[in-house]
């Protein structure tokens, strides 16, 4: 399968101490992996790099296929980011916040030409099928949470970068996320979810990683455990 | 009191600010959004200095606010997202700094008279043709603009960072939001003035998004409230003879706003929404 995100010895610091030093990845297509970590261990930082919003101050970041820095490469990648990051000035539906993720870059360009298949099939991907109409700022957490999970696969991109794509949502849902991630995967999306709990996707993912002093490791999911409960 | 309805001065008022209050809330509402509801205000002042170079250089005033307002709106917006200044100090020099400049050049000139002060307050019973054509055709402009970047402009204005993620030409489209916001401005400058001219920006948009619950369906209802407010608070200021319609455009939006709200209010108790999980 091809590479859909290699990391060649990056560093980033914030100021002195670096978050990431020398950290290595490669991601194919089709894997589902979870990146776990501390707090402040570097795994948004890691997203970000990925995304082209941050630079390494040293090694190289691709993805698929190209410098995260180009906007088509961009353009295919569906982002869901750390929390609610939407503005609350003006009440905006669900639809308009999913519809977001098939914005062209520009205007001039075409849009996807099944737009409301797209938005529709998205929903339901989270589970919110009725509530396209609906206040996103009405919604509860959880809702809000699935609403920014949806923006990020309606557009089918071939690599997802969730930032703690299950935070406030019930853990009755999180299996039903899991597999929908899963199923994307399976069609040959590469899925890097930053999580602070693997268990979440314990059934269906390939590999946890970890970043763990500016380094990224690979651990069974016994190991993961016997990791975070002795540190 | 027919001549209130069909004198040609009256026709030219009613069509400028028809065109004003129906732009203003369509541009506002990108700015409410990101959270620069001030940022009109200080392009208003930037747009005084700008009537202040008009008026040393010998240019029509509505052409040096504009130039003015679009250079500076420009150089604002880029101090912004460099992070070289707060938001709020950025404002605060472009607030104090462009009304003592124009203060001082106009006075300088000679020039610190009735009708430069009247830019600041507007007064649509003076409007030309040719202002009105002026108005119309910026106002114009600035929707036309809008309408093919709608998409893009409500991807930033609901979330910068996953837009930027995304590709899209972040800083290009908020100086897109900020130049037409300079349009406006220059364009609401005879009719408004360029202290009231930000409120339209504003109150309408505020007013929407009381009783809608979508982005689009504030912008119609702001669309509403601004065209409404406008020629309301012109009509009242016409019949009642001695107040400034400036200020009653203004107060009508502003009744607008507590109306929208009520309204919303009870609609909500009507038909309350469940959130579920």
């Amino acid at each position: 399968m091809p590479l859909t995100v290699e990391l060649g010895a990056v560093r980033f610091a914030y100021g002195a101490s670096p978050v990431l030093d020398g950290a290595e990845l490669q991601l194919s297509a089709g894997e589902f992996v979870v990146l776990a970590g501390h707090n402040g261990s570097g795994k948004s930082t890691l997203l970000k790099l990925c995304l082209g919003l941050l630079y390494p101050q040293a090694g190289t970041v691709r993805v698929l296929g190209g410098s995260p820095d180009d906007a088509p490469i961009r353009r295919r990648i569906g982002y869901a980011p750390q929390g609610l990051r939407v503005v609350t000035s003006i009440p905006v539906s669900v639809g308009e916040v999913v519809t977001a993720g098939l914005t062209p870059v520009r205007p001039i360009m075409r849009g996807f030409p099944d737009e409301d298949v797209r938005i529709a099939a998205a929903l339901a991907a989270v589970g919110m099928e009725d509530l396209a109409h609906e206040c996103l700022f009405e919604l509860s957490g959880g809702q809000q949470q699935r609403t920014i999970l949806a923006r990020a696969l309606v557009a089918d991109p071939p690599l997802l970068l969730l930032d703690e794509p299950t935070t406030g949502i019930d853990q009755t849902l999180r299996p039903r996320l899991a597999a929908e991630l899963r199923a994307r995967a399976d069609r040959g999306a590469t899925v890097l979810a930053v999580s602070h709990d693997p268990d979440d996707f314990h059934a269906v993912l390939d590999r946890i990683l970890v970043i763990s002093d500016g380094t990224i490791r690979q651990l069974t999911h016994e190991q993961f455990h016997d990791h975070f409960e002795v540190s | 009191m027919r001549s209130i309805f069909t004198a040609s001065w009256a026709v030219r008022a009613y069509i400028a600010v028809a065109a004003v209050g129906l732009t203003a809330p369509i541009i506002g509402s990108f700015l409410v959004q990101r959270r620069l509801s001030l940022i009109g205000d200080g392009i208003g002042h930037l747009a005084f200095a700008g009537v202040a170079i008009g008026v040393a250089l010998s240019i029509a005033p509505v052409w040096g606010a504009l130039g003015t307002a679009i250079l500076g709106a420009l150089a604002l917006e880029r101090l912004r997202t460099k992070g070289r200044i707060a938001g709020d100090l950025a404002l605060a020099f472009v607030f104090y700094g462009a009304l003592a400049f124009a203060l001082v050049l106009l006075s300088l000139r000679h020039r610190l008279d009735a009708s430069a002060i009247g830019v600041l307050f507007g007064n649509p019973y003076v409007a030309s043709w040719g202002d009105v054509i002026t108005i119309v055709v910026l106002c114009a402009v600035a929707v036309a603009a809008i309408v093919p970047f709608y998409p893009q402009l409500l991807a930033v204005a609901l979330d910068e960072e996953t837009a930027r993620a995304a590709g899209l030409p972040v800083d290009g489209l908020n100086l897109l939001t900020v130049t037409l916001t300079a349009l406006l401005v220059a364009a609401g400058m005879r009719v408004v003035g360029l202290l009231l001219i930000a409120s339209l920006l504003v109150i309408p948009i505020a007013a929407g998004s009381r009783l809608a619950h979508s982005f689009r369906r504030t912008i119609s209802w702001g669309v509403v409230v601004g065209v409404v407010s406008c020629l309301g608070g012109l009509l009242f200021a016409l019949g009642q003879g001695n107040v400034h319609p400036g200020g009653t455009m203004v107060l009508a939006s502003i009744a607008g706003f507590v109306a929208a709200s009520v309204a919303g209010r009870r609609a909500a108790r009507r038909h309350p929404r469940q959130a579920g999980s």
